[in-house]
């Protein structure tokens, strides 16, 4: 792995997929987002970096609502998919979450088979006519998961017997299953090992072309590798966004400046 | 321990201190840890001594209550006294008391005795009929109105001999207790050897006492515990069909819906605390709320399982909560992550994950209400004989029974020694079911313990 290699990869000026206005988050009287407003590209990976606590994990979490699970926060502004609301009143945060798939830190598979975790999803959502159809979805799902060879002959092991690279290809091939059109990736590899982390990167790649990807990250390379888009956050405030190249080579603010440099963070 | 205090370490510039030879610092660390692993060796002997104790207590009062003594004798079942019409007409028959079978049995006890050639050392013979139990009348009346035909034959029979007879061979009763003692004479003692040597008189296993029901006071050769460990039963089915389904949607409603504010803490704090609610409470509570409102019948095992349902559910809820919660919070969010509303993460998941331990918690729970007694005495399910099996469900439900452990208490109550042993022996009894349980519990746990 080349560290800092940056990807030159055309950066299409895509149609926006989410648009996040004056995003305010509180934990009951803590206010850890502060004004954040980013434009987030569809067929395009976005990576959202910055020290530990700075907000980067509780703003990815808005986007799908996995806030609402948590009692005392609290979010205002507004977050648009496609132009909705989606933190408007009629909209069902279940529907929503359906559509904006989520990727989390440590692999969690349920402690059910390999196929049962992907056929989970279609399943409850009725993306399958018959059993057939379910088995096609499996496949396609664990195919672009990069996970098919490894798992095709043992579909019925239990998903926790996979090692964690695999259980993390899973996950996102899980993810994938019930055809999102976002993807939200929280720290996705730092419970990995490299040669894990190098497959989930070029999986994270190839997924592109299908869906929006947004990733958190610790790791500056990481997003460096991986994304077009980086969004810089530092104490609660998005501090820069731009395509990852500036960010990387000539960042505007001096904040970004000394986090990359290793200044600071 | 004043281990922080240096002066006793190497001091500084001594000489090299050698590996080999320990510091007076480390001396008293060693002697402090060797205490202590001999305080702990201590605590578990006593706690070791006791468990036997109470074992060897247990076995030694409440085995001999699996035996009895019966007198095997062929008894002469003489149409002229029995079914004077001759007719074997049902009605007529049953018109015979207990009275009129009674000079029948001990007629036939001392035509056994006088063809074994044992003498009889009484001026009336008619007082050897005391070596038999007060109940063997009954017996022979019920046996022959349930077959007619008997009548003219002679039948061979198996009579329970009476409690201090059977005493006398359990070691129990002495000849000179027999002195101050106006059932028995030392003289009957005499004939019972004569009828032992004779292979008359045999102790043996006695299932009646595990399957039959109470006796009256002065008939404890006759007494089992079978229809209150049937009463225990309709309690426990009753306490499983409430306290599980309303303790588990509680829980889960609890932990996985509730907001959390004061309203639900302070539920949190009063299920704790109905947890460490006297049972007794429960019992007065059930005696005015069921019985005296709701007006359902007393002493019945409705009743008593309602009350029970009241003391388990705190500890389903507990039990359950604590699994519940020991469900790692990955999985809540993998589900939600992948579109599946609160409902479908709880049962999908969460729910069968936790089920060990919401059974343990559960059959932990109704081992606990199995044993449990001080309720079952106020809403009445004592103090009475519970002489007849139930006749069908609903009669199990609503007719006076006893339990298990108001069964024992009763037993214990009552002055008759022989009754003493036989409430040591339905504590067998009661142990072996609850040991059972736990043993279940433990399988249950171990069988689906699952690891993340």
């Amino acid at each position: 792995m080349n560290d800092m290699r940056i990807v030159r990869k055309d950066v299409d000026m895509n149609d926006t997929k989410i648009s996040a206005k004056k995003v305010q988050v509180f934990y009951g009287e803590t206010h850890a987002i502060k004004d954040v407003d980013v434009e987030i590209k569809d067929k395009t990976v976005t990576a959202f970096i910055g020290p530990s606590g700075c907000g980067k994990s509780t703003f990815l979490r808005c986007l799908n609502r996995m806030n609402d699970t948590i009692d005392i926060c609290r979010v205002e502004g507004n977050i648009l998919l496609d132009g909705e609301d989606i933190y408007d009143k009629r909209v069902d945060p279940v529907q929503l979450r359906a559509k904006v798939g989520m990727v989390f830190q440590r692999p969690n598979p349920f402690p059910k088979s390999i196929y049962d975790n992907i056929a989970y999803g279609p399943r409850i959502h009725g993306l399958a006519k018959n059993k057939a159809d379910l088995d096609e979805i499996v496949e396609k799902a664990l195919r672009r998961g990069a996970i098919w060879d490894e798992v095709k002959d043992r579909l019925d092991a239990p998903g926790t017997g996979l090692s964690g690279g695999q259980q993390q290809r899973l996950c996102i091939a899980r993810a994938v299953a019930t055809e999102p059109e976002v993807l939200l990736m929280d720290e996705p590899c730092s419970a990995l090992d490299p040669i894990a982390t190098l497959q989930v990167e070029e999986l994270i790649d190839e997924l592109r072309e299908n869906f929006s990807v947004v990733i958190v990250t610790h790791s500056m390379q990481q997003a460096a590798r991986v994304s077009q888009k980086t969004a810089f956050f530092h104490l609660g405030n998005l501090v820069e966004y731009g395509d990852t190249e500036q960010i990387f080579t000539n960042p505007h603010d001096e904040r970004t400046e000394s986090y990359i440099t290793g200044r600071i963070g | 321990m004043s281990d922080f205090t240096a002066d006793n370490g190497p001091a500084k510039g001594d000489a090299k201190s050698s590996l080999f030879h320990e510091t007076t610092r480390t001396k008293r660390r060693n002697a402090a840890e060797a205490r202590f692993k001999a305080y702990g060796i201590a605590a578990i002997a006593t706690g070791l001594f006791f468990l036997v104790a109470l074992l060897v207590a247990i076995l030694g009062n409440g085995l001999p209550a699996f035996k009895q003594t019966f007198v095997t004798i062929p008894v002469e079942l003489t149409e002229a006294k029995l079914d004077k019409s001759g007719n074997r007409n049902p009605e007529e028959l049953a018109k015979v008391s207990t009275f009129g079978y009674k000079p029948v049995v001990t007629d036939a006890l001392i035509a056994a005795l006088k063809a074994e050639g044992i003498e009889i050392p009484f001026a009336k013979e008619k007082d050897v009929e005391d070596i038999l139990s007060a109940s063997v009348a009954a017996q022979v009346r019920d046996t022959v109105l349930a077959n007619p035909d008997l009548i003219g034959e002679t039948v061979e029979f198996r009579l329970l001999a009476s409690s201090r007879v059977d005493g006398y061979f359990k070691g129990r009763v002495t000849r000179d207790a027999l002195a101050r003692d106006k059932n028995l004479d030392a003289e009957h003692l005499d004939v019972a050897d004569a009828m032992v040597a004779a292979g008359l008189m045999k102790t043996t296993f006695n299932a009646d006492f595990i399957f039959g029901a109470d006796a009256s006071e002065s008939r404890p050769e006759q007494a089992g515990i079978g229809v209150s460990m049937v009463g225990s039963l309709f309690m426990m089915i009753v306490v499983l069909a409430l306290a599980l389904p309303i303790g588990v949607a509680a829980s889960i409603y609890l932990e996985e819906f509730a907001p959390q504010n004061k309203w639900t803490d302070l539920i949190e704090v009063n299920i704790s605390n109905l947890a460490a609610v006297p049972s007794i409470v429960f019992g007065i509570l059930g005696l005015a709320v069921f019985i005296q409102i709701a007006h359902l019948p007393q002493s019945a095992p409705l009743v008593g399982g309602l009350v029970l349902t009241l003391m388990t559910l705190p500890t389903i809820i507990i039990s359950t909560r604590a699994s519940l919660k020991a469900v790692p919070p990955s999985i809540r969010d993998a589900a939600l992550g992948v579109g599946a509303s609160k409902m479908q993460s709880v049962f999908h998941h969460v729910l069968p994950l936790a089920m060990p331990g919401i059974l343990t918690g559960t059959i932990i729970g109704l081992a606990q209400a199995l044993g449990e007694t001080a309720p079952l005495l106020l809403i009445g399910m004592v103090g009475f004989i519970a002489s007849n099996m139930p006749d069908g469900i609903a009669s199990g439900f609503i007719d006076p029974n006893s339990a298990m452990p108001a069964q024992i208490y009763e037993w214990a109550k009552r002055a008759d020694p022989a009754y003493y042993e036989r409430a040591w022996g339905g504590i067998i009894i009661l142990l072996v079911f609850l040991m059972t349980m736990n043993i279940i519990a433990v399988l249950l746990r171990r069988r689906f313990e699952r690891r993340w």
